[in-house]
């Protein structure tokens, strides 16, 4: 789409004070969690998306067990929903609620979704995730409101270092590129872009700048739809329908063989 | 770029469907299975088999309509269980074809109303006569009839396999992973529909003869559902099988499902089929390796 709005968000200059967060959070009036707790496995204490937090910024804590001060290395990255271009939320949802908007992003209605849950089994991301209070999926709206009165959303508005990027996404690919460009001539040659091609679920209208493997983010380097499966399990069946209509025929057809004018009445 | 894992579905969250949905997708392969039974004993069979084919329409119908209370139950806002169907906001029809909780939403409804058909229809057989059952009757015979079971029996079909495609169609871990659920879902409730038909029907010299063929074709779905059960694994790939089979979902499906459920049935009518225990203990094990192959399934992805 040509007016496609979204984030490119580079991980390399991420510093994960999670003021995208806590924007985020106010912003949409986002609760804490009921129970504040510290994980005891990591300075990130959020952990996870969820239906209360939108965007959350992972911390990638890679250093041996020896501590050794030049071994180690932390990974940040601002993670929040892709808006993929196509999602597969949005295809199975059964009731409508999870539409595309004029920006070509992907949103949830809230006074439609019926809380079936299919979306969550959906999203090859696990970025859906339901709300137990209001009984509805939620995720990153991208600001659809803010977007509608032309403002950049919280988050990248909130961003101090620029790790997340707002605008055109066409834009967006073309200053990503660069910057990997520039990388490689640092001489940091493992970055690369994640979600910039059609390769993704049809690309990702919020695309990231990795230096590791997607997994290592904690991002499926193969992603795919849900529909991939719908017409090989229909086939197969269909099949088994066959077999099983096959079994019937062999085994209710003797005494209809043997007596052809049986009385029908019941 | 390859994956280390041995699924690309590693980072997805858990749906939490829970024991309600279970108990649908049981219970729904249930009534579907002795419905499809009905209509092709009906359709190949003729009228010889009518007290079984009554049995099985008797069956579905309460069991179905249990399925529709169960899935609104476990919607997280039941009372919008209608958005299903209908779009909220337009009032026109909802219809998404390559979803199938939307097209298993229409289906459960035209399910519903040919169960519900058959079901007054039997209680007019038994003479219990209740509004609309001559002309529920009059949907069983003839050309008509023989329509209304071939379109009954595939409506039967579709109910009994969506739900597995339902699976496949995500992106769950070992749901979407193979492409063989809703055919294992499909044969288990031929088993299952079967064997709660051959349960409650009426042991005497009428059914005798039925009762046999039926058993024969119960036979026959288990034997398929043992066959796709192993499909499946083949299909999930040596390192996911090995993760599967060693967790306790895999000894549940092996030894509950596969076991218990179908190879004891199996061995009871080769060896002591003529015993009038084994006419129950048969059908019964059936009945909860079904439900065990359900539960397994749904619970697996995010236990194991």
């Amino acid at each position: 789409m040509a007016n496609a709005k979204g984030f490119f968000t580079d991980t390399t200059v991420c510093i994960g004070c999670k003021a995208c967060q806590v924007a985020c959070h106010q912003w949409n009036q986002l609760p804490t969690n009921s129970a504040f707790a510290l994980t005891g496995a990591s300075y990130d204490n959020t952990l996870t998306l969820d239906a209360y937090n939108w965007r959350h910024v992972k911390f990638i804590e890679q250093f041996p067990d020896t501590r050794a001060a030049d071994a180690g290395r932390w990974l940040m990255m601002s993670d929040c929903c892709k808006h993929c271009v196509h999602a597969g939320c949005l295809e199975v949802c059964p009731t409508g609620a999870i539409i595309r908007t004029e920006y070509d992003t992907v949103y949830i209605q809230q006074d439609v979704c019926n809380g079936c849950r299919n979306c969550v089994a959906g999203c090859p991301f696990g970025v859906v995730a339901m709300d137990h209070v209001s009984g509805t999926a939620k995720k990153c709206t991208l600001c659809y409101d803010r977007l509608q009165n032309g403002l950049t959303p919280a988050c990248a508005q909130a961003c101090p270092t620029g790790s997340i990027l707002f605008g055109d996404v066409q834009d967006l690919l073309t200053r990503a590129r660069a910057r990997v460009d520039q990388l490689h001539s640092q001489g940091r040659t493992a970055a690369y872009l994640y979600g910039d091609s059609a390769d993704i679920v049809g690309g990702l209208n919020v695309f990231y700048l990795l230096e590791d493997k997607p997994e290592v983010y904690g991002l499926p380097s193969n992603p795919r739809l849900p529909s991939r499966n719908l017409w090989p399990s229909s086939g197969l069946s269909i099949l088994t329908a066959a077999i099983v209509a096959l079994g019937a025929f062999l085994n209710f057809r003797s005494r209809r063989l043997a007596r052809p004018n049986a009385n029908p009445n019941a | 770029m390859p994956s280390p894992l041995p699924t690309q579905t590693q980072f997805v969250l858990d749906p939490n469907w829970s024991l309600w949905v279970i108990i649908y997708f049981w219970l729904g392969g249930i009534a579907a299975g002795s419905y499809f039974t009905a209509a092709l004993a009906q359709l190949i069979g003729g009228d010889c088999h009518r007290a079984i084919i009554r049995t099985a329409h008797l069956i579905a119908f309460p069991l179905v309509s249990i399925c529709s209370i169960l899935l609104i139950v476990d919607l997280y806002r039941p009372e919008r269980f209608w958005h299903m169907v209908i779009q909220s906001e337009t009032y026109l029809p909802m219809f998404k074809w390559w979803s199938p909780m939307s097209v298993g939403a229409w289906a459960l409804l035209i399910f519903g109303a040919f169960s519900a058909a058959s079901f007054l229809n039997s209680l007019w057989e038994l003479g219990i006569r209740l509004p609309f059952g001559n002309f529920m009757n009059a949907l069983h015979h003839g050309w008509i009839g023989t329509i209304f079971n071939f379109l009954g029996s595939f409506f039967g079909f579709f109910i009994a396999s969506y739900t597995g495609v339902l699976m496949d169609t995500s992106n769950q871990p070992i749901w979407s992973d193979q492409g063989f659920m809703g055919a294992l879902f499909l044969a288990s409730a031929a088993s299952t529909g079967v064997a709660a038909t051959y349960l409650l029907t009426p042991k005497n010299v009428e059914t005798e003869e039925g009762l046999g063929e039926l058993n024969g074709f119960d036979r026959w779905a288990m034997i398929l559902e043992l066959a796709i059960i192993v499909i499946f694994f083949i299909a999930l790939g040596a390192a996911l099988s090995s993760i599967v089979l060693t967790s306790i979902y895999g000894l549940i499906l092996v030894f509950g499902v596969a076991v218990l459920g179908l190879i004891v049935p199996l061995l009871l009518h080769r060896f002591a089929g003529h015993a009038r225990w084994v006419m129950y203990v048969a059908p019964a094990l059936v009945l909860v390796g079904g439900f065990l192959l359900r539960y397994v399934m749904v619970m697996m992805p995010h236990h194991i």
